[in-house]
């Protein structure tokens, strides 16, 4: 049986501009289970990527918990948050977000460290990754501007992974590149998955919503849909475009 | 008009960088617009004052026993005398008086404030006085050792004490100051006729003042008077003094220029900081808004508009700032004043000098504007297409320096100085500023130790002597005798004699020094060569050797009145007290000049542990009748250099306070920009699961070196420096040679502060990382 991994109850989360309190999330209550590649959809503004980040224990929640396994986030203190996100999550996002003075090596060893501080066995894995996402040796030494936007998003991916997180958080992984970087990028992503990662996803594009295998569908602050599918395979492609399509029509997409 | 509204809001954008700089140009205009106004101000301060006082020019003093009427008529007919005057005077040679606490000796004249006189009316409070009120009149110069109107004032005399209330004050341009070595004090009629009484036809004496059209033309009457009467000088006449305005000038306004020029070098410092501040925030806007700079460009601003909204928003900056500091001056000024009036022994007051406010904010404008225009140059050549492009050109990283798979150390100290060898652009600012200010503040600490604390090297700089006890005999009585016998006492460890004559050697009036032995002095001012030690030699002042074309192993001549004697120069020496024009005989050297001539002042050093006023008392009691008058030096010397010691003091804790403000200043800038430049990057940092206090020091980490470095930068300059840079500012008077101790543990200290200070603010900046969320951090 699949336990699970992140919880909320009354999740909420409301932002003050001049004066004007918006409710970006209002009272939910989700459940993630281990080993799921989650996407979270809905349209622009809906509060997909705040839900994102609150989940991730980037941003507190302003009413509501988010339960890690045992531990509430929600009680966390700043400093205790970033510990909990060394530990158990990896980030991609959508604009990557490598660190433009340092080395690709260097990108990932600057996550990995902190967590094993044997830079023997850091690099060894950080190689062995980036070889494995398709990023040979002549990449490594290379400074972010110089990768193309899919080599760089792997790269992202890597990192996101140097830890071996319980789960990984993906803000629109592919936003930001062509059809064919964006391709490999989710053959990685999905590739993870079937290793057991456990994934959420954030996209507004069918067809990288279409790697996972439960899509929550996000309107105005609360979950308005919640569709399972089963685990990506090319070969019933067709299949699961048109239950996707079906169920965003459904939900107004 | 839209360039101003450009402007005002590029400056709303970076408030806090906007006020660290305003402030930075306000303290520079500050200091910068009160040295000038001092420095300006003393050129002709003392010629202002002689005119404001109708004050003599040159005045004479001599015991009246010794008094010709060819003396005073030599005086009124001297070319360019416009008035001159004779007055009886009651003459001290050393009489002791109490100032700071402290005994001192000095020759002093008492007039009598109710005589008729055309110069130096008695004048206090801005009035013409009197001896209506009854009471003593005494110089400004006083008021500093606490004395104000109605206290008694104490005037002892050979044992003898005569006490008055402070009637008021009046100010002297020559005869008003310790440093002058002559004090003089005024009476109402009745009290001056019983202390002239009371002292006898002995004390009687003779002021010729002498006012000339033009004050410049002053400076040779003395050494002509000297020449024309050899007879009629301190070596005869122990009461004798002699001063004109030159001399006035050179033992005051020397110290007090120095002061000015060390606010004006350290308001330099500030200035030149604030221009590299906004060298550094141009070249950084350039990159940052590059793309905007293209869009402006594409859409039609000229290459002058864009280059004037950013110069524009630093020159609102630099006329804010410096006309507020400029008006801040005229409130620091009054504390100022008084330092300057202390050092002056005259009323220093603090009227309008708009021509120097101009001129400071004018300084500080031009440059800010030359500076804001030659770092926007760059706007001038840029194509809009290649601006729009600009924005990769910012992020062109070349090395990656210290590999984490291969650098050694911590995680946070290496990704500390990947930054830190990242931005090395703005750490050679950083670290120029921190050079400059620790040098700043290192020169002003050597400085107040050498002249506060440690005094030896600053004796042996202005070549003071300072023996424990100074002895000066009776006129007519056996000097050598006596000092055979004060050699006998208890407790004394060594004797000489010292005395001063002034000569001339080759048409130059020169302050002669001559003792029986200068192997026993404390204070060795010969740094190349000897000192003489036969009767025909001579050591003289570098800037006499100079003047004359003389070097050692030359012959000089050397004359008093008609007499001349020849003598092989040995050595030269440096003396603030003889000006530059000094030199330096042994006795027997003194009687080619002067047959059977004696010191009459003996120096006496004790053996550590005696205590000054035990012999004092054993040796008035002893030998009383052929001392004339015994002084603490210790006492005397602390209260004659308080007015120093305290000058050197509040320069030193200003130059400390601003090297505090500056490094809060400038951390507080850099870090802030650099926060907001790295937002992202500590986002993306925070993100992966750093810590905001691992983040903060690792912020704090990447300025630690180079401010280390900046520190020990300034402060080495500095230790090697600072002699060099005090031979140059004393220069003028003669300073050639400058031997101030480094005081290696204060300065260690000072810097270790200075680091931990830096420290401490880079992590309190830098905890503004602490209130943003990792999200907020890449999102905004």
């Amino acid at each position: 049986m699949r336990k699970t991994l992140l919880r909320t109850e009354k999740l909420c989360k409301s932002f003050s501009s001049g004066g004007i309190q918006q409710h970006v999330l209002k009272n939910l209550d989700i459940s993630l289970m281990e080993g799921d590649f989650t996407v979270i959809m809905g349209s622009s503004g809906s509060g997909k990527s705040t839900l994102l980040y609150a989940l991730s224990g980037m941003d507190k929640p302003s009413l509501g918990d988010i339960h890690f396994e045992d531990t509430n986030l929600s009680r966390l203190s700043n400093d205790q948050l970033a510990v909990f996100r060394r530990n158990n999550c990896g980030f991609v996002f959508q604009q990557i977000y490598l660190l433009d003075n340092m080395s690709v090596l260097d990108n990932l060893l600057a996550s990995g460290l902190l967590v094993n501080k044997n830079k023997q066995a850091v690099a060894a894995k950080a190689k062995q990754l980036l070889i494995q996402v398709g990023l040979d040796e002549a990449s490594w030494g290379k400074f972010p501007s110089q990768l193309s936007g899919g080599e760089a998003q792997r790269a992202g991916i890597v990192r996101a992974l140097i830890n071996s997180p319980r789960i990984v958080f993906a803000d629109e992984p592919t936003g930001a590149l062509n059809s064919a970087s964006s391709s490999s990028v989710l053959d990685v992503m999905s590739g993870m998955n079937r290793n057991g990662q456990s994934i959420v996803m954030v996209t507004h594009d069918i067809k990288t919503a279409l790697r996972g295998n439960r899509i929550l569908y996000l309107r105005d602050g609360m979950i308005r849909g919640d569709l399972a599918l089963e685990a990506f395979d090319l070969r019933h492609y067709d299949m699961r475009q048109t239950r996707l399509t079906a169920f965003l029509a459904e939900m107004g997409w | 008009m839209r360039i101003f509204h450009l402007s005002l809001a590029n400056l709303r954008k970076g408030k806090s960088a906007t006020f660290s700089l305003l402030v930075l140009i306000c303290v520079a205009s500050l200091l910068l617009n009160i040295g000038t106004a001092i420095a300006t101000r003393m050129s002709s301060f003392y010629e202002d004052k002689a005119e404001e006082l109708h004050d003599a020019h040159v005045s004479l003093v001599m015991n009246s026993a010794n008094y010709k009427k060819s003396y005073g008529d030599y005086i009124r007919f001297y070319p360019g005398v416009e008035e001159a005057e004779m007055e009886r005077v009651i003459l001290l040679p050393t009489a002791m008086l109490r100032l700071n606490q402290s005994d001192f000796s000095i020759r002093t004249a008492v007039l009598n404030a109710d005589s008729v006189r055309g110069i130096a009316p008695l004048i206090s409070g801005g009035e013409t006085a009197s001896g209506t009120s009854g009471g003593i009149y005494i110089p400004h110069n006083l008021k500093a050792s606490g004395y104000r109107q109605g206290d008694p004032f104490t005037l002892t005399y050979r044992n003898k004490t005569y006490t008055y209330p402070v009637a008021g004050f009046f100010e002297s341009t020559l005869m008003g100051t310790t440093k002058m070595a002559m004090l003089k004090f005024y009476l109402p009629d009745n009290a001056y006729r019983q202390l002239s009484t009371a002292l006898g036809p002995e004390a009687e004496g003779i002021l010729l003042s002498a006012v000339f059209e033009n004050s410049a033309d002053s400076g040779t009457l003395l050494r002509d008077y000297n020449k024309q009467f050899p007879l009629s000088n301190e070596s005869v006449d122990p009461g004798f003094w002699g001063a004109d305005l030159e001399t006035a000038k050179s033992s005051s306004a020397l110290i007090i220029t120095i002061i000015a020029m060390i606010m004006v070098a350290f308001a330099a410092i500030l200035v030149l900081v604030s221009l590299t501040v906004i060298k550094f925030r141009i070249t950084d806007h350039i990159n940052d808004e590059m793309v905007n700079i293209g869009v402006l460009k594409a859409m039609g601003y000229t290459s002058a508009q864009i280059l004037a909204s950013i110069v524009l928003q630093f020159l609102l900056i630099a006329i804010a700032g410096s006309t507020a500091g400029v008006a801040c001056s005229y409130a620091a000024m009054p504390a100022f004043s008084g330092v300057i009036s202390s050092l002056a022994g005259l009323l220093w007051t603090h009227g309008a000098h708009f021509g120097t406010d101009l001129g400071s904010v004018g300084i500080v404008v031009l440059l800010v504007l030359a500076v804001g225009l030659l770092s926007s140059r760059r706007i001038r050549k840029l194509h809009p297409a290649e601006a729009l492009r600009g924005g990769l050109m910012t992020h062109n990283f070349r090395r990656n320096h210290l590999p984490l798979d291969k650098a050694k150390g911590s995680l946070q100290l290496v990704l500390a100085c990947k930054t830190m060898l990242a931005n090395s652009r703005q750490n050679l600012m950083l670290g120029s500023i921190i050079t400059a200010i620790t040098f700043a503040s290192v020169f002003s600490v050597v400085l107040y130790y050498n002249i506060a604390v440690e005094q030896k090297a600053f004796y042996q700089m202005v070549g003071a002597e300072k023996p424990n006890v100074g002895i000066q005999v009776e006129p007519g009585k056996d000097s050598e005798q006596l000092l055979q016998q004060i050699a006998q006492m208890e407790g004394v460890e060594k004797v000489n004699l010292l005395d001063y004559l002034t000569t001339t050697a080759e048409g130059q009036r020169v302050t002669t020094e001559f003792s029986d032995d200068y192997g026993k002095l404390e204070t060795h001012t010969v740094y190349e060569g000897r000192y003489p030690q036969y009767d025909n030699e001579v050591v003289i002042t570098e800037r006499l050797a100079v003047r004359l074309g003389k070097s050692i192993g030359d012959m000089l001549k050397v004359e008093i009145g008609n007499t001349a004697h020849a003598y092989l120069i040995t050595g030269l020496k440096q003396s603030f007290q003889a000006g530059t024009n000094g030199a330096s005989l042994t006795l027997a050297g003194v009687r080619h000049l002067i047959p059977g001539h004696k010191a009459m002042t003996l120096n006496v050093y004790l053996k550590d542990g005696a205590s000054t006023p035990n012999f004092i008392r054993t040796a008035k009691a002893e030998y009383g009748d052929v001392i004339q008058s015994l002084t603490d030096v210790d006492e005397s010397v602390k209260s004659g250099t308080e007015a120093y010691t305290s000058a050197v003091s509040s320069v030193m804790v200003v130059i400390l306070a601003i090297t505090v403000l500056v490094v809060i200043l400038i951390l507080y800038l850099v870090i802030r920009t650099t926060i907001l430049k790295r937002k992202k990057e500590l986002g993306i940092l925070k993100a992966t699961g750093y810590t905001s206090f691992q983040l903060m020091t690792q912020v704090a980490l990447s300025f630690a070196p180079i401010v280390i470095a900046g520190i020990i930068a300034g402060g080495v300059l500095a230790s090697l420096y600072t002699n060099s840079i005090l031979e140059l500012l004393f220069a003028d008077a003669g300073i050639t040679h400058v031997h101030f101790i480094i005081p290696a543990t204060l300065v260690l200290t000072l810097c270790f502060a200075m680091t931990g200070l830096a420290y401490l603010v880079s992590l309190f900046v830098s905890r503004r990382i602490k209130r943003i969320t990792a999200y907020a951090l890449i999102t905004e």
